[in-house]
């Protein structure tokens, strides 16, 4: 432990508590004094302190001990009062002010990292000027009555030897000037007088002083008068020694003239003058006065019994004035003689004695509820402890007790509170305790918001430096400190105490401390007038998204103040508002694929590659084509992409709003650079650009025309919270190398904002860039700018948004060509030709629907059904098309919408380039339009066998109305293929065909279906299909009443992919019908209908099975009812079974038959299908059997065995016969049963096994090869005749 | 109910993650930074004070002026800081125990990542409700 004496506060008590010297003048001497720019109190002052005095002292004990360090304070006598508040406290605020000056703030330079804070000392951080500070405070409150240490000890007075009549003077000076007015004269007039006789040497001889001296001696007592001689220097030429003035800062300001005439003599003798009077005078009169007091002390107080005496004699003690303070004490009531004896004791440095004499009174003044003498002897008793250097944590209560003391007695005594905490907090910090010392200056009360401001600005670095340090307080209290100097003006204070806070709350994530920091700041920089640093800090907050909405409006509305204020534009480098969503960038540029449509570019690239697969020269030599021949470029510039001169490059990026309130957005602009590089050097040997550094200049200047590049500019508003998509724009003129470096924007047209694209560590999609593994962004945004290209354009006119299932309708698409290079060898690719298909060129001048109507057919073109153009396959424009010079090129297209729901169509040009030796000599158009497909009209068929006929059909038609207020005409029912024909089941359903099926509603109708093919040889020449078949009109609605011919371009066309996409193979099967419904939209049934177009819809139904996978089919025919008597024991009838091959193979069929005699033979149809399964013979029976419903299909077993009680009935003739069938033949073969009795009797008892015989033109046919076929219920009722 | 009632989850990473006004006083927009340099000065003395004792709330930490701040430390560290005006001690336990309850629930939640802000509707429901029940 260091000794007490030698830290701060030890070294502030010696200096504060230490003798007043009370000093009465006669003006003569100051006249003296003043010539030397000092008065006499700040002459003598300097030389009252001494560092080594060397005087022994011996107080109450016996034992003498030496002291070093002594000081005397001098005071006027009329200073010696309690010091006038309103000028103190100027005097405390001039301190402040002024050390705002002394301080070089560096208000622009960065706040201090906290790392560095934290690593200096105490002395680098902590302003000096608190020190000034704090002593002034505690000056502010010298000289009150309820200590004795204030009290002068003893009274110089002086006079002037140029005065005459000394001796009166002196006495006069004396008697005239009061002692200081303490309370109720708590000072002891007795005070000891000292004669000081000062003589200015330039009014004489030394003798004249020498002689009022002796005169002085005479009468005032030989030892009370001193002798002064001042002002020996003449010549104020001379050099005077430097004084210790100049270091008193209270002195004039004038230093030069700083005891000019006082040579070294007169400092001599100023310095041994104050010795004798502080040595011989004044420490032995305190000497004596202590051992005087202490022995009435010790008569009055000292001892139990006096000690009981006074318990009891204080308790009825009413003698006593009792004032609000309690009650007062005079200078000779023995408490204020302890008090002085006290005060004297630790003067002089006798801290035991002090501390026992303050221990005594201070019980009295509680006793006695003097409660502010109280405080006051528990502060001294503290600082007494301290400096006996034992017992702090007695030291520490005796300091809070005075400071609570204080604090509740009231108003009056707060200021002492203040003395009172500031040594505590001294005390406290010698004894590193930091973090307490900072809640003790938190507690100090200022009565005045700038002594709050400094004592929390000083707990704050307390905070600082406890250990571990407590950042955060530190931050908090600084930050109160700092709104308290603002509330005192002192705005450079505050800010300085707010920049401290800011490395404390650098990107902290308490979002309101951060705004509430840097908004202040900010304001007060632009008060200060230095608006770019309130601007940067008034940028902090401009996002807060967090905040309400009235916040943010006053944000905005400073921030927009403050900046206009200002004048100029600010050009900012990361202005957080909007938001700029980097990861949304998108880059959108065309090397050689080009796109139709800006939609088109946000497709997959996938899908376009696989589109453009085969009409690509080669997949792998895509890209190294054009490497080969810029191989030298390439190696260069390997990670850029290419774009072409003259085309833009779309960048798109989003823009976000974070705030509640609306801005403004203008001039949205990208930052790029344009370096043309030279080919022989490959150096880059001109830069364009006006950003060669990233400090951008005006955007004005790029868009001019000379320059290499264009740019878009954009401007939009954002309402709270809004999103949106910029399109940015940038077209370069001329080759060379192009990099995308950032974006501009204004805010509110005033603040221009950057954005750096390469700065932001996120990774930025790239659209359709070459898509490098390991490519880094920054590679992304460069682009090698290549010569202008030929860049076709293509659009399809009139597609319509939505339509209706089935639609039909007739589409150009056009493609134009703005260069002059001729653009060749086009080739076209559609994603989905059930939706497109491209048309002849003959038909497009042909006007839809009536070039398909059968009429016209006839000077038609025969279309042959182009297969290329329905299996996916490149469809290749003629050799001889050339696109050029603007002149626009159409072709007719034709849409039908195949399916419901929303449909992209996509569709890819590929053309090449001529005469253009280029490093790209192809490039393609990318177009994509999205149709939106509504249900319209579901059509199903069920085909049956007729149970009748051989050969025919019935149809069932089921078309149910989806739509909810469309209404639909059926028109036409076609059915493909050269083998069939369709008719109506009756003629009379055409009538109810004929009505409108409004929305919603269902219809079903029956049709017959004839197979009309002849041979089997016809129809395998013909399985390449050409489209054949029968029509049926099915309505009147369409007035034309033409029907439509199905084997033309779009209908066929169509049709062929419609099979592709609902079946398996191209090729018609001879079980296998397609319909094709033709419907058209009900006349007149609401106004959507525009009567220009004739709208057509088809419905394609492809593969419809005719349900017989059986290649054979039979049919018993006979008499169903016989008479017969059945005198003749039994009857023999003749049956006869057709059988048909429908297959194009021959077939031998085996009719067995089996008598019915028992169970086991005749399979019931629960076990029929594992019999047969295979060859699907259950399901046939089935349904074939049309007679039989389904309900009561359950029941042939339980009719068998009904039948067995009748005698049975015997197959007679063969009981197996086989027959080879040739394709598509019937055949005929006699049946006989004879029966014996009468009865109804059900001859299913046969099977049927058919084998097809492969023929060599069909090795391979998918369907059963062989099968056996169980007969069907024929019901023979022979009755008896009569 | 307290009149002013700051309520505020602190991730382990000192970043509030949940800040709710639970008091019966009329929002004010001053108060609202006041709250939060009150409570992020508090979390030094919460850095000391966490690492003496074994119980989970720690009482009044740390005072302003007539606000108190009331401290509960979840095993992970997360801190529930409340800044109040009124003395009562257990109900302020009640509350801290029962919100560490929620915040453990919320902490269940998969799509929850610890130490991300807390924006459940819900969470803050109940919180408001504890809050209502209990201060």
């Amino acid at each position: 432990m260091v000794d007490p004496a030698r830290t701060p506060l030890g070294r502030m008590i010696v200096e504060e508590i230490s003798p007043v010297v009370m000093v009465l003048t006669t003006p003569s001497v100051e006249d003296a004094c003043r010539k030397n720019g000092l008065s006499l109190v700040q002459m003598l002052s300097p030389f009252s302190s001494f560092s080594n005095i060397d005087v022994p002292v011996r107080t109450a004990s016996d034992q003498p001990y030496r002291l070093h360090k002594f000081r005397l304070r001098l005071f006027y006598g009329a200073d010696i009062r309690q010091p006038d508040f309103q000028s103190a406290k100027e005097r405390l605020k001039n301190i402040v002010s002024q050390a705002v000056d002394e301080d070089n703030f560096q208000l622009h330079l960065e706040a201090p990292q906290i790392e560095t804070l934290l690593n200096r000392s105490e002395n680098e951080i902590v302003p000096t000027w608190f020190e000034s500070f704090n002593k002034e405070l505690i000056q502010t409150l010298s000289f009150s009555d309820h200590e004795a240490f204030d009290h002068p000890v003893a009274c110089l007075l002086a006079v002037s030897s140029r005065e005459d009549h000394t001796i009166s003077r002196l006495i006069d000076l004396f008697n005239s000037n009061p002692l200081p007015s303490f309370n109720n004269g708590t000072m002891d007039p007795k005070i000891l007088k000292r004669y000081m006789l000062v003589h200015d040497n330039h009014d004489g001889t030394h003798e004249k002083a020498s002689r009022i001296l002796a005169e002085m001696k005479s009468k005032l007592g030989p030892n009370d008068c001193l002798l002064l001689c001042i002002n020996s220097a003449q010549d104020e030429s001379v050099k005077p020694p430097e004084g210790p003035w100049s270091a008193n800062h209270s002195v004039a300001p004038n230093e030069s003239h700083l005891g000019r005439f006082l040579d070294a003599d007169d400092l001599n003798e100023i310095k041994i003058l104050m010795q004798d009077l502080t040595s011989k005078h004044i420490i032995p009169h305190m000497e004596q006065k202590i051992r005087v007091l202490n022995q009435q002390v010790a008569a009055t107080r000292k001892g139990f019994r006096n000690q009981i005496k006074n318990l009891w004699w204080r308790k009825g003690k009413d003698d006593v004035i009792d004032t609000s303070d309690g009650p007062t004490y005079t200078f000779n009531s023995i408490e204020s003689q302890i008090r002085v004896l006290g005060d004297y004791a630790f003067m002089l440095r006798d801290y035991e004695l002090a501390l026992s004499n303050y221990r005594l009174i201070s019980t009295d003044y509680k006793l006695d509820k003097a409660w502010k003498r109280y405080a006051g002897v528990q502060e001294i008793m503290g600082l007494t402890y301290f400096m006996l250097d034992e017992s702090k944590k007695d030291a520490e209560n005796c300091m809070e007790n005075a400071f609570t003391t204080y604090i509740k007695t009231g108003p009056s005594s707060q200021k002492n509170a203040n003395r009172c905490g500031l040594w505590w907090v001294e005390m406290l910090k010698t004894r590193d305790q930091y973090r307490e010392a900072a809640n003790v200056y938190f507690r100090i009360p200022g009565e005045d918001p700038l002594h709050t401001a400094v004592m929390l600005e000083q707990a704050s670095y307390c905070y600082l430096f406890s250990t571990p340090p407590m950042l955060r307080k530190y931050g908090f209290h600084i930050i109160l400190s700092g709104d308290h100097y603002r509330k005192c003006d002192q705005i450079k204070h505050a800010i300085r105490a707010y920049r401290s806070a800011i490395s404390v709350y650098q990107g902290t994530p308490w979002s309101h401390i951060h705004d509430h920091v840097q908004f202040h700041l900010g304001k007060w920089y632009a008060y200060l007038g230095i608006s770019d640093v309130a601007v940067k800090h008034m940028m902090n907050i401009l996002a807060c998204r967090h905040q309400s909405k009235t916040t943010q409006e006053t944000f905005m509305k400073d921030f927009l103040q403050i900046v206009q204020e200002n004048g100029a534009t600010f050009e900012v480098q990361c202005l957080q508002l909007p938001v700029i969503n980097l990861p949304s960038l998108k880059v959108m540029f065309e090397d050689h694929r080009t796109y139709g449509m800006p939609t088109a570019a946000s497709v997959k690239e996938s899908l376009w590659r696989s589109l453009e697969e085969d009409m690509l020269p080669s997949t792998s030599t895509t890209k190294s084509n054009w490497l080969d021949i810029k191989l030298k470029l390439i190696k260069k510039y390997k990670d850029s992409n290419i774009c072409v001169a003259g085309e833009a490059i779309n960048v798109d990026v989003e823009f976000k709003n974070p705030l509640l309130v609306p801005i403004n957005i203008s001039g949205v602009s990208l930052i790029c650079k344009l370096s043309v590089n030279d080919k022989d050097s490959d150096e880059v040997i001109q830069s364009h650009d006006d950003e060669s550094s990233f400090k951008p200049t005006n955007s004005s200047d790029t868009g001019s025309g000379g320059s290499s590049f264009s740019l878009s500019e954009v401007d939009c508003s954002l309402t709270g919270g809004e999103r949106i998509m910029v399109r940015l724009t940038v077209t370069p003129n001329v080759e060379g190398i192009l990099k995308l470096v950032g974006l501009r924007w204004k805010l509110c047209g005033s603040v221009t904002g950057f954005c750096n694209f390469e700065s932001s560590p996120e990774t930025k999609k790239i659209h359709r860039g070459r898509r490098k593994p390991r490519g880094s962004p920054k590679d992304n945004l460069r682009f090698v700018v290549i010569k202008p290209l030929p860049r076709l354009e293509g659009f399809i006119y009139s597609i319509p948004e939505r339509v209706y299932a089935g639609d039909v309708r007739q589409l150009t698409l056009e493609m134009k060509n703005q260069s002059e290079f001729a653009i060749k060898n086009v080739k076209m690719k559609i994603s989905n030709p059930r939706f497109l298909n491209i048309g002849s060129h003959q038909s497009s001048n042909v006007v839809f629907p009536t070039c398909i109507e059968k009429e016209s057919k006839r000077e038609q073109m025969h279309s042959e059904a182009d297969l290329t153009k329905v299996a996916n396959a490149v469809f290749s424009f003629p050799e001889d098309t050339t696109i050029q010079g603007g002149k626009p090129f159409l072709w007719p297209i034709w849409l039908r919408a195949a399916l419901p729901g929303s449909i992209s169509l996509y569709i890819v040009i590929y053309y090449e380039m001529d005469g253009v030796p280029e490093v790209m000599t192809y490039r393609t158009l990318r177009m994509q339009y999205n149709v939106q497909v509504l249900p319209s009209m579901e059509v199903s068929y069920q085909i049956s066998p007729c149970p009748l006929r051989l050969q025919e059909f019935l149809v069932r038609m089921d078309v149910l109305n989806r739509t909810i207020s469309e209404s639909f005409c059926v028109h036409q029912l076609s059915c493909v293929g050269n083998g069939w024909e369709v008719s109506l089941l009756h003629s009379d359903d055409a009538a109810s065909l004929s009505e409108k099926l409004l929305g919603g509603q269902a219809m079903s109708c029956f049709f017959k279906l004839k197979n009309v093919r002849k041979s089997t040889s016809d129809d395998n020449k013909a399985s390449s299909p050409t489209l054949t078949g029968s029509d049926l009109r099915l309505s009147s609605c369409n007035v034309n009443g033409a029907l439509y011919d199905i084997t033309c371009s779009p209908l066929a066309d169509f049709h062929y992919s419609e099979r592709l996409h609902q079946g398996l193979s191209l090729q018609g099967h001879p079980s296998t019908v397609d319909f094709i419904l033709i419907s058209q939209p009900g006349r007149g049934s609401n106004g959507t209908e525009s009567s220009g177009i004739h709208h057509l819809y088809t419905h394609h139904s492809c593969h419809c099975s005719l349900a017989n996978k059986s290649p054979i089919s039979w049919l018993v025919d006979g008499p169903r009812t016989v008479w017969h008597n059945f005198s003749i024991p039994y009857t023999e009838i003749k049956l006869k079974m057709i059988i048909h091959n429908s297959s194009n193979d021959s077939a031998s069929v085996q009719i067995s038959t089996f008598d019915s005699v028992s169970d086991d033979i005749i399979p019931s149809s629960d076990t029929a299908p594992a019999q047969t399964g295979q060859v699907g013979w259950h399901d046939i029976s089935l349904v074939n059997n049309i007679t039989v419903t389904s309900d009561i299909l359950k029941s042939p077993s339980s009719k068998c065995r009904a039948l067995e009680s009748v005698s049975p009935f015997i197959w007679s003739g063969t009981s197996s016969t086989k027959v080879i069938l040739k394709p598509a033949s019937t055949t005929e073969i006699p049946l006989q049963v004879c029966v014996f009795t009468p009865g109804t009797y059900d001859l299913s008892s046969y099977t049927l096994e058919w084998r097809l015989l492969p023929s060599h033109e069909h090795p391979q046919t998918k369907r059963a090869s062989s099968g056996t076929c169980q007969g069907y219920p024929y019901h023979l009722t022979v009755l008896q005749s009569v | 109910m307290a009149t002013t009632a700051s309520f505020v989850i602190v991730s382990r990473n000192d970043i509030p993650i949940y800040e709710a006004e639970v008091g019966s006083a009329a929002k004010k927009e001053e108060a609202a930074q006041q709250h939060q340099f009150i409570l992020h000065a508090a979390l030094d003395i919460v850095q000391d004070l966490a690492w003496t004792t074994s119980a989970m709330f720690l009482k009044s930490v740390d005072r302003f002026n007539d606000l108190v701040v009331s401290v509960y430390v979840t095993a992970g560290h997360t801190r529930l800081m409340l800044l109040h005006d009124s003395r009562n001690d257990d109900g302020i336990k009640s509350f801290f125990q029962e919100v560490h309850e929620l915040y453990i629930k919320t902490l269940l939640n998969p799509l929850y990542l610890p130490g991300s802000r807390i924006t459940s509707s819900h969470f803050d429901t109940k919180v408001r409700a504890l809050a209502r029940k209990y201060l």
